[in-house]
């Protein structure tokens, strides 16, 4: 089975604005991605994370190396019949209503009639917005916007999906809800390529990592892989009198294996404990 | 080199060939639409001084005739304003804008000739020289300006036959035989009224030293359907009379005008309205009709001078 | 899913697209501008000017206002209307990032542009046409009073029956005729070609206003295009002979159209003379569609 996204040595030199020089933005970058897999790019910005998107697409022209979606290249039409996309910061067309925009996008991709029908409805309910279906795109929230992208990328039932920067920009519920929608689409096979600054969040979805700085990619890998820190161990324990820690501390010590770092309270995320005071809040 | 650069230089490359085929056709295209009078010559240089530079560009887009309905309601406020030298040159430019509406030539022309003359006319604080030269300046201004529209215009039957009326107005300059020849050229149209043959007959009868040539002319409308009207009855006898001094009268003038009644009431008012009709044995029938009919004297129409 | 390759020039692709461009233009509430349409039509209705012409002819000076004024409403808007709305489709689509979003979907870049630019001529066409439909009943209830005007003085002097006819027939000349939507279908195919021009010069143009006043320029000096071919063929002097075969060869003749002025004062077009005019439309479509095409088929966006 062909790799869901095969990058292979991509390079893009855009060309010099007046009086400057040319601007190597993505540097034989090579990024391979497997069916079902959920992998994230991130880097800060200005890395190259968009051109290397635009270039898979096909919107833009690789100035060497190639890119390919299930074997089809990018730029061929045809490549995109399995993809959907998320731009960075979308807006849509302000004029129409969620459920139009939808049914547009529906059309393009070749569906109609009562089945564009269905997906429409399904796509509107899986990610939340059938109380918004009628209201025009002008009075959505940020995070609507990116909710209704989100549908609109999933249209044609595609088997991969990009996402360039799904949560920028977006309030923690809102964030928690695209993410909340990416692992749903990870559980239903669905590919995902996804690229971001905001690390948290990357975290939690990705299966695989690459890291890309000023066009290059400096590190690649599955992600617990690449963030255990080798020579640690965590222990969490609840409800341990201090005596016992004292105890484990003692036994640490005097094995002469290994150190005893740390004890304290660990942490919860910020963002966590904003969900629990606010929508999760449990009433009495 | 780029595919973006060299994509472009192909779209360039495409529009050059495609613009080199098309130059000859859009060439006879524009030709053959300028001999069939869809369009235009372009509009000239001394236009162009006229209308001001926003309106050329304008009046090139095929929006002249806006234009120059727009020019008609200025020339409206001339009008009130009794400025007749912006007026006519407002009505000229019109005309170059709209050359083919008869509208704006037949009123252009009755503002020169009819109202600019006449006010001239009028104006008492002028000496009476200056009056008559305004006057008949005027008067010829209009007339010229009519004639051009009906040249442009041949096939415009109005046209023609108002220059006939304005050459036979007798307040004019009078010319029978231009307005004959107008006449004519309405008639030759095809889509005249009726009465402009009867006009164009008239007027020869009144060409001097020409006046017998209008008698076959005059024959045909007066035998013709609703020709028996009085004044081509009375120019008919008068024209017979002058082709054949020894016809018999009483004949003739029961063939042309039915009873003796009839004859006498017309050939009355005729000969009591003048208007440069020959007026051959005119006054001999009338006194022969009075006799038969036994009019009185004070009725007598050869009493009045 | 279907395995067939996506193929350009897809009637319904291309037709999703105009209608939502369509749309998206009307929801822009161009068609206010009916509404200035409409106060034009009404004021050029009651204009009254000096009548001398004898009664039985009287009154077709209001036929010449109605229909010149119209006409040349229906010219601005239809310009203004083919050169800025086009104008800003790309630009907006790249603002809004739905370009990305519709290019990312299996659509050629060929019936992207087809739909934008279908999209702006089906809006001019419905323009027009309400336009002309609203002309034409003005006119037509304006004819009628005008010739009903013209036989009541006929009758009172005394025309026959057969000179009323030919005195109708002449006015109703000057009123709604078949002819007269002959003119503006020439605007409407005038107003398509200068779609096309504003297209291309979008595909290259990253800025709505560049766009929109390059396209004026164009429309401007198309005008003297013909001027010029006629300088290139007849004139002389080598620079001025380029120059004005860079003109003609580029900018499209836009007085061929000028065919409404002669048919807006009566003067009759056969069927084979408005094909010519529709043939040379049809070219300039065909000509300016697949050069925006070469040059935005590999536009990186």
């Amino acid at each position: 089975m062909a790799a869901a996204v095969e990058i292979t040595d991509l390079v893009k030199v855009f060309p010099a604005q007046f009086g400057g020089k040319p601007l190597r933005a993505v540097d034989r970058v090579s990024i391979t991605i497997q069916p079902g897999e959920v992998y994230g790019l991130i880097g800060p910005n200005g890395s190259g994370k968009s051109t290397t998107m635009k270039a898979l697409l096909g919107l833009v022209a690789p100035t060497a190396g190639r890119c390919s979606i299930f074997g089809a290249d990018s730029l061929a039409v045809d490549s995109r019949r399995q993809v959907g996309f998320l731009p960075e910061n979308p807006y849509f067309y302000k004029h129409l209503s969620g459920a139009e925009t939808l049914r547009f996008y529906g059309k393009l991709c070749g569906l109609r009639g009562s089945g564009l029908a269905r997906r429409v409805d399904e796509l509107l309910e899986l990610v939340d917005l059938q109380g918004a279906r009628d209201r025009r795109l002008g009075g959505y929230s940020k995070g609507m916007l990116q909710r209704i992208g989100l549908a609109q990328a999933l249209v044609q039932e595609p088997r991969l999906v990009i996402l360039d920067e799904p949560t920028a920009g977006v309030d923690p519920i809102g964030s928690r809800q695209i993410r909340d929608l990416v692992l749903e689409l990870k559980g239903r096979g669905i590919t995902v390529f996804l690229c971001s600054h905001l690390l948290e969040q990357v975290q939690e979805v990705c299966d695989r990592v690459g890291i890309i700085f000023r066009g290059r990619m400096v590190r690649e890998g599955r992600l617990e892989e690449m963030l255990a820190i080798e020579d640690q161990t965590e222990i969490v324990l609840s409800n341990a009198s201090p005596e016992l820690i004292e105890r484990i501390r003692a036994l640490v010590t005097g094995s002469g294996e290994g150190r005893f770092v740390h004890t304290g309270k660990p942490r919860t995320t910020l963002e966590r404990l904003f969900l629990q005071e606010t929508t999760d809040r449990q009433e009495p | 080199m780029k595919t973006a650069t060299r994509r472009l230089i192909a779209a360039v490359g495409l529009l050059a060939a495609a613009g080199a085929a098309r130059m000859p056709v859009e060439q006879a295209m524009t030709e053959r639409f300028r001999e069939d009078g869809l369009l235009r010559e372009p509009v000239d240089v001394a236009t162009q001084k006229k209308l001001g530079q926003g309106f050329f560009a304008v009046s090139l887009g095929g929006l002249r005739t806006l234009v120059a309905t727009i020019w008609n309601l200025r020339a409206f406020g001339y009008f009130e304003g009794k400025q007749w030298v912006k007026l006519a040159d407002t009505y000229e430019t019109i005309v170059l804008l709209a050359p083919h509406s008869d509208y704006y030539w037949d009123t252009g022309s009755w503002h020169m000739a009819y109202n600019a003359s006449v006010d001239y006319r009028n104006r008492e604080h002028l000496p009476e020289l200056r009056r008559e030269a305004e006057w008949r300046q005027w008067v010829e201004r209009g007339t010229a300006f009519l004639e051009e529209g009906a040249r442009q215009n041949p096939d415009s039957w109005r046209l023609w036959a108002a220059l006939g009326r304005l050459y036979v107005d007798p307040f004019k300059l009078i010319d029978y035989e231009k307005a004959a020849e107008a006449y004519h050229r309405s008639a030759e149209t095809g889509n005249a009224l009726p009465y402009v043959r009867r006009a164009e007959a008239l007027c020869r009868a009144r060409i001097p030293g020409r006046e017998d040539e209008a008698l076959p002319l005059v024959r045909e409308l007066n035998d013709g359907p609703r020709g028996k009207v009085p004044t081509l009855n009375c120019v008919r006898f008068v024209l017979e009379l002058r082709a054949d001094p020894g016809i018999d009268r009483d004949r003739l003038a029961a063939e042309v005008f039915g009873t003796p009644e009839r004859a006498w009431r017309e050939l009355g008012d005729f000969y009591l309205g003048s208007k440069d009709y020959p007026m051959n044995g005119v006054r001999t029938m009338l006194r022969r009709l009075e006799r038969e009919l036994q009019i009185p004297d004070e009725q007598s129409v050869l009493r009045n001078p | 899913m279907s395995a067939d390759l996506v193929r350009p020039l897809n009637p319904r692709r291309i037709t999703v697209l105009a209608v939502n461009t369509f749309t998206q233009l009307v929801r822009m509430k161009v068609f206010y501008f009916l509404a200035v349409f409409a106060a034009v039509l009404i004021a050029a209705n009651f204009l009254d000017l000096p009548v001398h012409a004898a009664p039985e002819s009287a009154g077709v000076e209001v036929l010449y206002s109605i229909k010149s004024s119209c006409t040349g409403t229906m010219t601005l808007f239809s310009l203004v209307m083919a050169i800025v709305a086009t104008a800003l489709l790309i630009p907006r689509d790249v603002e809004d990032r739905t370009l990305y979003t519709i290019l990312a979907k299996p659509v050629p870049r060929l019936d992207y542009l087809l739909g934008k630019l279908l999209g702006v001529v089906a809006l001019i066409f419905v323009s027009l046409l309400v336009m002309d439909l609203l002309m034409t009943a003005v006119l037509a209830l304006r004819t009628n009073a005008v010739v009903e005007q013209q036989l009541h003085a006929a009758e009172h002097f005394g025309y026959t029956a057969e000179m009323k006819a030919a005195l109708e027939a002449e006015t109703r000349q000057l009123g709604p005729t078949w002819n007269l939507q002959a003119a503006v279908l020439a605007i409407f195919l005038r107003a398509v070609v200068m779609a096309c021009v504003a297209m291309l010069l979008s595909t290259f143009s990253t800025s709505t206003l560049f766009t929109a006043v390059v396209g004026f320029l164009v429309l401007f000096v198309g005008f003297f295009q013909a001027d010029a071919r006629e300088f290139y063929f007849s004139g002389s002097g080598t620079l001025g002979r380029i120059g004005a075969l860079l003109l003609s060869l580029f900018l499209p003749d836009l007085q061929s159209f000028n065919v409404i002025d002669a048919i807006i004062e009566g003067k009759l077009i056969e069927a084979g003379q408005l094909g010519m005019v529709a043939g040379v439309t049809a070219f300039y479509f065909l000509v300016y569609t697949f050069a925006s095409w070469l040059i935005f088929a590999k536009k990186e966006i």
